[in-house]
This record gives structure tokens, sequence and C-alpha cells, in this order.
């Protein structure tokens, strides 16, 4: 919070940049002339002197004969005259600055921040935030709004599908935004728990019910009463705990651990992972009747790559940010907006907000231009695909194959090499590739 | 136009910019009060101010127009 005087004989504007300083968290002082700001000055130590150039008693710019050099007071002059501005802009040094009127709202918050405004905020206004929380106007976002917009209107419990990356949270927000309900939106990841404390986590605990329980603790279950609890990586949750789980969404009441009470509750549950519905179903990781009841209502969010459209957007909305945040200019061209959509972003989202930031960091901070690395390449990518060929209920035949493949994707078809990687023969591996029906015995 | 007509051309602007101020501080308010910062009937008053800032910034035209009428023999002195 800072200290601000006001110095400008106009009672009508003062009243008005009162109400709005005060908004913005400061506590503001008025003076309508040099003398009635030179007595404040004598009483008070100042911020911020926000101070009109043309006064009745003279020229706002006496007053700075009144400031005291170690106070470091910053002053910002206000002028209405198009021929001043000039003036002030050549003696505008570290602490002062100069504001033409007319003056809007964001223009005081700059000023009283002390930062230049920065060029690019009209970009920033520019891209909507559905829900207050998503961008893209691409039609599988415009699809996924028209359910978010549809399930907010009830109380069904939601399971979200997608990739890792695809913003599963920042979905659960948006549909907590939309159901302008009374109470909080608390989340929390199911895979970050133990056996031993997930009980605790989600339905609360009463003190001394295990060693460590120092006192009584409310699970999220009660935190997000009237509100939405997201509970995220639902699948990663022990089978053993889900009938606990199961018994809370069916009778709507939660007894804390080592409690007796049974305590209503009232919130939807937004549940998230990053299966598919067939893999649920297979891997058997979520007990049926508890995706029933959780899946009321499932969405899938689409991976970046099936909305190539909304990747301008979103670069344009992360490096608005990260300019915000450093008080840098970056700004994208053209040529570089049309290569990063030509990646498949397989770590979605996420993985292009990383992206951004670190051709922030690379790129000179005093210019406009980012720089990009020659290639976009990402490890997690082929680890995903490996992982993936390494389930159980796969024959080794079948994983053996994926990793031949995988090999000579990774050197380029030559044969010779990808042998050596995979510590065979040149003629095993031209076996395999027979036996695959990929050789005739030509390309030998 | 001389450097003592220029001068009260600038004068007149300045004049003129004072009421579009109002205006603008007026609006920000009235924002504030769609989003609930501040109550309702401050921007009724608010939207009451911004007719008179309007009905203030015309007159001041007026003056100006008049002022530099080639009829008027004396450029800007009416608006001083």
């Amino acid at each position: 919070m800072l200290t601000v005087l006001l110095v400008d004989d106009d009672a009508e504007f003062t009243d008005v940049a009162c109400t709005i300083i005060e908004f913005l968290g400061h506590e503001v002082l008025t003076a309508s002339t040099l003398a009635e700001a030179r007595d404040w000055l004598s009483k008070e130590t100042f911020d911020h002197i926000l101070l009109d150039f043309m006064l009745p008693d003279g020229s706002g710019l006496h007053l700075m004969e009144s400031l005291q050099p170690e106070q470091q007071t910053r002053v910002t002059l206000i002028t209405g005259h198009p021929s001043v501005k000039g003036i002030i802009k050549d003696m505008c040094g570290p602490n002062i600055d100069y504001l033409v009127k007319p003056i809007q709202r964001e223009d005081l918050e700059s000023v009283l921040k002390g930062k230049k405004q920065p060029a690019n905020k009209r970009a920033t206004t520019a891209i909507t935030k559905h829900f207050g929380q998503l961008i893209g106007e691409s039609a599988p976002m415009q699809e996924l709004y028209k359910l978010i917009g549809r399930v907010s209107k009830t109380k069904a419990n939601v399971m979200l599908l997608g990739e890792s990356g695809v913003g599963k949270e920042v979905v659960a927000a948006a549909i907590h935004e939309a159901s302008e309900c009374e109470g909080t939106y608390v989340a929390t990841n199911c895979g970050a728990f133990s056996k031993e404390l997930i009980g605790s986590e989600l339905f609360g605990h009463e003190k001394g019910a295990f060693t460590g329980a120092v006192g009584r603790k409310e699970g999220v279950f009660e935190q997000a009463e009237n509100g939405t609890l997201f509970l995220d990586e639902i699948t990663e949750m022990p089978i053993d705990m889900q009938p606990n789980l199961l018994r809370v969404l069916e009778n709507k009441v939660v007894i804390r651990v080592g409690g007796t009470k049974a305590m209503p509750v009232n919130c939807r549950v937004v549940s998230a992972t990053n299966r598919n519905m067939e893999e649920i179903a297979e891997s058997k990781v979520l007990r049926e009747d508890i995706y029933f009841r959780l899946a009321v209502f499932p969405i899938t969010i689409p991976p970046l790559r099936e909305r190539k459209e909304d990747i301008p957007l979103l670069a344009e909305y992360f490096i608005n940010q990260l300019n915000e945040e450093n008080d840098s200019q970056f700004r994208w061209q053209a040529v570089q907006l049309e290569k990063l959509q030509t990646y498949d972003w397989p770590g979605n989202v996420r993985e292009l907000r990383h992206f951004v930031h670190r051709a922030a960091i690379m790129s000179d901070p005093q210019g406009t231009d980012i720089e990009l690395p020659k290639t976009i390449e990402s490890p997690f990518a082929k680890k995903q695909t490996l992982s993936t060929g390494l389930k159980a209920g796969r024959t080794i035949e079948e994983v053996e194959k994926e990793l031949i493949y995988a090999t000579l994707e990774k050197v380029d078809g030559n044969k010779t090499t990808a042998a050596e990687m995979l510590g065979i023969s040149t003629k095993t591996l031209y076996n395999r590739l027979h036996a695959y029906g990929d050789l005739n015995s030509d390309s030998e | 136009m001389d450097e003592g007509e220029f001068a009260q051309l600038q004068k007149a602007v300045h004049d003129a910019r004072r009421p579009l101020n109002r205006i603008t501080m007026q609006s920000e308010l009235i924002k504030l009060a769609l989003e609930g910062a501040v109550p309702p009937d401050k921007a009724m008053a608010a939207l009451d101010k911004i007719i008179a800032g309007c009905k203030d910034c015309s007159d001041s035209l007026s003056d100006m127009v008049a002022g530099f009428s080639p009829n008027n023999n004396d450029a800007g002195s009416s608006i001083e």
C-alpha cells in the first residue's frame, strides 16, 4: 500500500480519483493548491505524488522544490495541455513520470505500480478467457465450452478425460466458475498420497486418530462444502480405499478418520484421469461402481494437436503474461507462430507454456525478438510411447516389435546401427523384419 | 494563425480536456460499481456527472468556434 498525495484543483476529478486509488489499495490525501500541498508535505511523508501541472497559485513544478531528495518520493505530473507534454517528457527522471488527461484507471494503476504501461496491453485484453479460465476459439474448444455450460447448470459429477498437460485442472476450475456456487473450489491429487494418508486427506481426521494426528483436520469434502471438489488422478487412488469414497458419494455423508459422527456433505465432484475409457475398463484401476458415480457426465478434453489453430492464441497469451511479469516487450513474428503450429505438442498446453517460457529466457530481455530453438523436441513424447508399450498384458513379441521399430526410427532406418543398439546381430534384425513382413528378399 | 492565436487555441483545448477527464474517471467509477466494488448509487451520480461533463465539453467547443470565427476580430478573446 502506498501513501499518495493527489494535487489537483478540479474537485470532481479528485473526488472520483480518490475512490479509484483507494480501490487500488492505496491511501490518498488531496490538495487543491500549491500551498495546501506544501502544507501536507511538511506534515506527512508520501510514496507518490500525483501533481496537476497548472494550479491556481502557480505551476505544480514549484512543489518539486519542497520535496526531500532522501525520501525518494515518486512524482507523476498530470497535464491536459498538449504542449506541456513534451517539456515534462524531457525532464522525466527515474522518479518523475507524467500522465496526459483524460486519465483511465489503468493509467493510475500503472504509475502507482511504478511501471511503464506495457505496449502489449491491448493484445492481453483482446484474448478471451472463457469461464474466466480457458483460452481457445477452435471448434473442439467451442464444443467443450458448450458441455461446460450445460453441466454447470446441474449438480452432476463430472469426469475429465484427457492426456497429460491438456488442462484438466483448468477445466475443473472453469466448471466451478460457471456453476456460480456459494462454496469454494478445492483441488487434491489422489496419486500424491499414500494409502494411509489419503483417508485423512479426503475425509479428515479427529485428534489422536493416528500417530501424528495432533489436532482435528477437515477433509477436502468438508472444505468444498457447497462448492467443487477436484480429485485429480483419480485412477491412481489405491483400490482398497475406493469403497470408502463410494460410500461418501452414495450417502453424501462423511465420517472423519477416528471419528464416529456422520457429517452431511454437499459438493460437486470433478475427477480427472489421463487414461481413456477403454484403459480404465481394461486395467481395472477404478471400480466400476465408482466410475459410474464419478462419470455421470464424462468430458474428454481435446489434445493440443487437435486444435492447432489455438496455438497462436495460447502462445500470445503466455508471452503477454511473461512480459507483464518481467516488464519485457517480446513479440511473436508470424513465421514463428506458424512454426509452433507444425509441432504436435505431445505434452499439450503445459509443454507449450514451458517452451514459451524457455524461449523468453533465451531471448535478449531488452529487445522484442523471441529466440526459438531450431527444432522443437520433446523427450517426453518418446518416453510416453515406450511406457505405453510396457504395460502388463502384452506379449514379448509385441513389445520386441515395437522396440525394433522405435530403434530404427531413432537411427533413421540404419539397420546395422539399430542392430548394435538392440544388442542383436544384423542377421537377426533382418530375420525379425522378414517375419513382420517388412522386407522382401531383394532388399537384403 | 499567429502565436497569440495558437496559444489561445491550446488553452481552449486544455479547457475542453477537463470535462473529458471527468467523464473518463466517472466512467471508471461506473465500471467499479458494476464490479460491485462501490455502491450502485455512486454509479447513478456518476452518470449524471457524465451528462453534465458532456454539456461542459460542448460549451467549450462552442466557445472555441466562436472565438476563432472570422467575424470575431479579437480571435480567442471569448475563450479566455
